[in-house]
């Protein structure tokens, strides 16, 4: 069947000749026309070249010497000759078949397209979408109105007081009672910091990132910092990634496989786990430093720099050719409200049963850490580093927390700062260490399952030394300058 | 269950046919590259059950990254009885080296003109005979995120799939 639909496209004759001979050599049963065999064979494709070697043994060595042939003779490689043929072909067809009407003038979207890709007016758009995409509809309205919101009325008003009396009335036993509604309890610390905490922030970056998407804003900040991440090691393509990595970093760490080199891909899985905080993180951060703009200034400086620093340093470390960048650009669309609302039930949706069971499970561990005393244990041995970057040993577990996910131990921080018992110094240099530490177990397993155990592993140590040397110079550098944030 | 592949170059709205297809969901986003895994779902067509595969992106039937391995090894193991090359209205003249070349494989090809309304816009007319008649094979207009030509395109798989598999 293959071969009565193949169509033929005429090559130039030598190249005819050379296909000619091929495929009365090629005898095997392939899922490819022998003809498209013979010029995947001229162009050298790695896969094909296997088969053959399997299925033609005996005339493996005349039809290597035929494709040595017909590379000798074009001075340009075969692929770009074989490629510009077909491109000859398209073109008639499509002489053929396509009119063109009166072309408008430039339309409006192009340029607007121009103005988004210029560095003198794309950098204040950029800055315009941050402040008002992130900071103040996840920072301000999420992480602040939704975040009150449910965690002073739907908690603490309702679900928390009811579950309470719930479940002192029924369940007798002390040891039991803590389980569910304990200092950290399944329903109140699991769930409420899911429901209360996570979900109001995840929800409302979802969607504000959901419109970003779809407008078709990426591809050209791609563009914009080409030149920049050209710097580091990695092309305007890694751009994509990286942001979506501030939606989730374990998603991200897996779209890192549309990267061209595997050097990228090493530099942008570290930077990922590294430097880039995903939404729930961001959100608490935001919501951690909100009220501290120079706090946030220094947060968001320390970050960038650390990302610029990091990449710069691998880029030297792993030499390897320099990226080229070729992307398609989208044109501008108007988002689909209903593809955007459906985009972030989706993501929410796996989000969130994603760290629901993760939350209850810390939960249980916590309770059973503290029956047996491996929790105070662990707490009192991560009181070291945590008072080692100028924080108090309370906040040592809510770095245990950040173990689990970053955003459950930054959800921790959260409850310190409510409760008082950090300076806006610390909040800072605890925000940054955060932000740096270990990624989610979530994002962990990814990283393995992407860059290998070995890649893995190593990252993940560098990365836990890393984030707490930061801290502790942050914290120095802040108390000799004597700054108070 | 007989299989169907979508394939095509990134953002040309795969995604979105899969879901029109198959009523499931795949993400979707207007920047190329956010398919980086195989996503499977089933659709009726006629009477008949399909198991449609959404791929990711390829621009040539040569892979340069990972992912165009993924889509080529589907097309290669799967034997898709029918494949849906989906190309951007817009921007036909650089996609359409892709469908010889699937053509040139003999695989199972229907050419989806996508994103028709965006061509339009810009005053590019497309004459689906034409193409009909050069390529041998059946062609579609449609416009995937409003639907248009989506029953065309079901009646075309059915007609293919009745004469060829």
């Amino acid at each position: 069947m293959l071969e009565r639909f193949a169509k033929k496209i005429g090559y130039d004759d030598p190249l005819e000749v050379y296909l000619s001979k091929l495929q009365a050599l090629v005898y095997g049963d392939y899922p490819l026309s022998r003809r498209s065999i013979a010029l995947l064979l001229l162009q050298e494709d790695k896969d094909v070249l296997d088969l053959i070697k399997d299925k033609e043994k005996e005339r493996l060595d005349e039809i290597l010497k035929i494709v040595g042939e017909a590379g000798a003779h074009y001075s340009h490689p075969l692929t770009y000759i074989i490629g510009q043929r077909r491109q000859e072909e398209a073109n008639r067809i499509c002489d053929a078949a396509i009119s063109f009407k009166e072309r408008q003038r430039v339309t409006l979207r192009e340029r607007l397209s121009k103005v988004l890709m210029n560095p003198f007016t794309g950098g204040p758009i950029l800055l315009f979408v941050l402040y008002y995409g992130l900071y103040k509809f996840v920072g301000t309205f999420g992480a602040g109105v939704l975040v009150d919101f449910m965690e002073d009325k739907v908690f603490g008003e309702y679900i928390s007081p009811f579950m309470i009396n719930l479940v002192k009335s029924t369940l007798p036993f002390k040891l039991l009672q803590d389980l569910l509604i304990g200092e950290y309890g399944i329903i109140t610390l699991g769930v409420r910091y899911a429901m209360a905490i996570i979900l109001p922030i995840v929800a409302t970056f979802f969607f504000a990132f959901a419109v970003v998407e779809d407008t078709g804003y990426l591809p050209r900040l791609a563009m914009l910092i080409d030149q920049l991440f050209k710097k580091i090691g990695l092309s305007g393509r890694a751009v994509i990634p990286m942001v979506l990595g501030l939606g989730c970093d374990t998603m991200a760490t897996m779209v890192t496989r549309t990267l061209p080199t595997k050097r990228e891909r090493i530099i942008a899985t570290l930077l990922l786990a590294l430097a880039i905080p995903c939404s729930a993180q961001m959100g608490v951060i935001l919501a951690l430093l909100g009220d501290n703009p120079l706090g946030l200034v220094v947060w968001l400086g320390v970050i960038i720099l650390v990302f610029l620093v990091v990449g710069f340093l691998a880029a030297k470390i792993m030499p390897g050719e320099l990226p080229t960048f070729y992307m398609e650009i989208p044109p501008l669309r108007l988002p689909h409200l209903s593809n955007i609302l459906r985009k972030t039930y989706s993501r929410l949706r796996w989000y969130f049963w994603e760290i629901l069971p993760l939350f209850i499970f810390a939960s249980v561990f916590i309770w059973l850490g503290q029956i047996t005393g491996i929790f105070n244990v662990l707490v009192r041995i991560l009181e070291h580093p945590v008072r080692w970057i100028g924080l108090p040993s309370e906040a040592g577990v809510a770095f245990l927390f950040g173990f689990f996910r970053r955003d459950y131990g930054a959800a921790g921080l959260y409850d310190l700062k409510k409760a008082g018992l950090l300076s806006g110094n610390q909040l800072v240099v605890a925000s940054v260490t955060l932000t740096l530490f270990l990624p989610c177990i979530a994002q962990l397993l990814m990283n393995i399952k992407e860059r290998g155990m070995r890649m893995g592993m190593v990252m993940s140590v560098f990365i836990l030394w890393f984030s707490f040397t930061v801290g502790y110079l942050l914290n120095i550098i802040l108390t000799l300058l004597n700054l108070q944030l | 269950m007989r299989k169907i592949a979508i394939v095509g170059s990134p953002n040309v709205g795969k995604s979105v046919m899969f879901n029109n297809l198959t009523g499931a969901y795949a993400t979707v986003s207007n920047y190329p590259g956010t398919t980086v895994e195989v996503s499977r779902g089933k659709a009726k067509i006629g009477n008949e059950d399909f198991e449609i595969i959404d791929t990711p992106g390829m621009y040539s039937l040569l892979p340069i990254s990972e992912e165009e391995k993924v889509s080529r090894d589907i097309l290669l193991k799967e034997k898709p009885c029918a494949i849906l090359h989906i190309v951007d209205a817009k921007n036909i003249e650089r996609m359409l080296p892709l469908t010889l070349q699937l053509l040139e494989a003999g695989l199972p090809v229907i050419l989806v003109l996508n994103i028709m309304d965006e061509a339009k816009r810009l005053g590019i007319n497309i004459d689906v005979n034409s193409l009909e008649k050069e390529l041998k094979i059946s062609v579609v207009a449609t416009v995937s995120t409003s639907g248009e030509g989506m029953d065309i395109l079901r009646g075309k798989i059915e007609e293919h799939v009745r004469a060829f598999c």
